[in-house]
């Protein structure tokens, strides 16, 4: 007998247009608690537009999101769809962890000061919690000494990790990565890479956008190649890989990346 | 030396004359009489010299003796002198005077002004400053006044301003517009005038203080609120998403995360509207303010001295150089984060 268990994530006929360009068309997913997915594509494919649209920092055009089973985002009023409102949101947004491209770190706070600025702002948490929180939280992706300085004087690698511990700090229960390697030198992919492992391997669920075979290969417990708005193939990374030789457009994209 | 030559001998001729009349009834001046006319002549031949020797020979009074003689020819010599320039031996013939009578106030007079000549100009301009600092300090603390009443309003209606016109609410970003456009596009004179002598007409009478702080806020207001709202949209849109992305509110992103981003960039603009500011206080004087401007302008028509005018530029200059030190400084404190 098996349990049947509501997915943590699911998205249905989920669409997003720009003007005249469909940037996500239709999309159907489902990701279950823990799993790590990640979604692969060319640029322009609606990857980035897909993963934002999940904690509404797009706001899209058809579709329903459910969250741990309860539709969110979105509510119907004289028949016409609106956003929630904006407290309903923020609700949401806490429990969803983002990681950007381009960490959005915040330059007038120390790296102490940005990860606790979630707990101590949001969650209205006493400072002196917020601190611990955030202490381990850098302890984490290993950024201790990094406490009292201002992300200017980081490197790539270390910015993307504290972006990464200020995610945590909310206990998210669900981490979107958007490329959060697509903005490093090649040799501070690495450590991003391995806080992200360590991540995985807690249990976290995670969906995360990128250009970097090596999440898909090691991490991914599925992998979604998408194009133009659709998802042109899935499945776990071997199976996708192999399927790929069937697939011209699959097989050029990755023989450009690999 | 810039005592006019023509004034002085003219004046040698009035009293010689008036000298002459009255030793004319005197029999015992008879003497006199002719060494003033022969004195007079040699003058009028240009031999300044030859008429200081005759009145030179003038005595001292003996006891009980007229005096008015030997007082007409000293003060006539130090004209003479005078005339030539040499103030020393103007002074030094007038204490022959006081030395005998030293009430005589023609000669004390006299004496005071070839004094105040003798000074080095800088002592004129420094004793002038003396008398005109205490007036326009008074005019200063008002203008601070003005200034501080301003800076503490203006930012705040200009923050205001620049949030309600980028609000998506379009009630209120277009009363902000409007608002900006009016205050911007007026001249603050005429805002003033409107405040001070325009609103009494519809019931509503303000002290001038009030007035003034009421148009340069506004005004102000309207200046500041395009650049704050230029310093808002200026930061990277990311930082508004990131701050979303870990639940904060519009509001809660806008005051932790947006608004302290904008301080350094504010500093440099918003240093120079309070520069213009501390100038465009002088306005003020049009509606009944003594401020630093109308002080001076006081003491210009009373004394119609340019040392006024030029102190209370000196002071205008050092509000500004204090401003802009400020300024520099808490530019610098601002963006001490991005420093690596």
């Amino acid at each position: 007998m098996s349990i049947v268990r509501e997915p943590l994530l699911k998205l249905e006929k989920i669409t997003k247009r720009f003007k005249s360009l469909t940037a996500v068309n239709g999309v159907n997913l489902e990701v279950a608690s823990g799993e790590k997915l990640v979604i692969i594509g060319p640029s322009g494919s609606g990857k980035s537009t897909l993963l934002r649209s999940i904690n509404l920092l797009e706001e899209i055009d058809e579709g329903t999101i459910r969250f741990e089973g309860v539709e969110v985002g979105y509510v119907t009023r004289h028949g016409k769809r609106h956003l929630d409102r904006p407290q309903a949101i923020s609700t949401l947004r806490a429990e969803i962890g983002m990681v950007f491209q381009h960490f959005h770190l915040f330059p007038h706070m120390t790296v102490l000061g940005n990860v606790m600025e979630g707990p101590l702002t949001v969650q209205r948490k006493p400072t002196d919690e917020a601190r611990s929180i955030a202490t381990d939280m850098l302890a984490k992706v290993g950024l201790s000494d990094k406490s009292n300085v201002f992300p200017a004087t980081l490197s790539g690698g270390q910015k993307q990790r504290v972006a990464i511990a200020r995610a945590l700090a909310m206990r998210p229960k669900l981490m979107l990565f958007d490329e959060p390697t697509s903005a490093l030198d090649p040799e501070l992919v690495g450590e991003v890479f391995d806080t992200i492992h360590t991540l995985a391997d807690e249990g976290m669920t995670m969906i995360i956008v990128t250009h970097h075979m090596g999440f898909a290969r090691e991490l991914a417990d599925r992998v979604i190649f998408m194009e133009s708005g659709n998802f042109l193939a899935q499945g776990r990374p071997e199976e996708l890989f192999s399927a790929a030789q069937g697939n011209e457009r699959i097989k050029l994209f990755l023989n450009r990346l690999l | 030396m810039n005592v006019s030559r023509n004034y002085l001998m003219s004046r040698a001729f009035a009293a010689l004359f008036l000298l002459l009349a009255l030793a004319g009834n005197s029999p015992a001046a008879m003497d006199y009489d002719q060494l003033f006319r022969q004195s007079g002549d040699l003058m009028a031949q240009g031999d300044l010299e030859g008429a200081l020797k005759l009145l030179r020979q003038v005595p001292l009074p003996a006891a009980g003796e007229e005096a008015a003689p030997f007082v007409s020819s000293r003060m006539q010599a130090a004209r003479i002198h005078a005339a030539q320039e040499a103030p020393d031996k103007a002074i030094a013939a007038c204490q022959e005077v006081l030395k005998l009578y030293p009430d005589n106030s023609e000669a004390r007079n006299f004496v005071a002004a070839l004094q105040a000549q003798l000074k080095p100009r800088w002592h004129t301009i420094l004793s002038d400053i003396v008398r005109f600092l205490p007036a326009l300090a008074k005019g200063t603390i008002m203008t601070l006044l003005l200034v501080f009443c301003t800076i503490l309003v203006s930012p705040l209606g200009g923050l205001l301003l620049a949030l309600g016109r980028i609000s998506t609410l379009r009630p209120i970003s277009a009363l902000c517009w409007f608002i900006t456009w009016f205050f911007r596009g007026t001249p603050l004179l005429l805002q003033l005038f409107f405040i001070y002598y325009g609103l009494p007409s519809l019931g509503i009478t303000l002290a001038p203080l009030t007035a003034a702080v009421i148009g340069l806020g506004l005004n102000y207001s309207a200046y500041l609120g395009e650049i704050i709202r230029g310093a808002i949209q200026s930061i990277d849109h990311g930082q508004m998403e990131a701050a979303k992305a870990i639940g904060m509110s519009y509001g809660q992103a806008m005051r932790r995360v947006i608004i302290p981003q904008t301080y350094k960039r504010l500093m440099p603009p918003v240093g120079n509207e309070f520069i213009a500011l501390i100038k465009d206080t002088a306005l003020v004087s049009t509606i009944a303010m003594v401020e630093l401007m109308r002080a001076a302008d006081q003491l210009f028509n009373t004394y119609f001295n340019i040392t006024a005018l030029g102190l209370a530029a000196a002071i205008y200059l050092l509000l500004t150089t204090i401003f802009t030190f400020i300024f520099e400084k808490i530019e610098y404190r601002a963006g001490i984060y991005e420093h690596r």
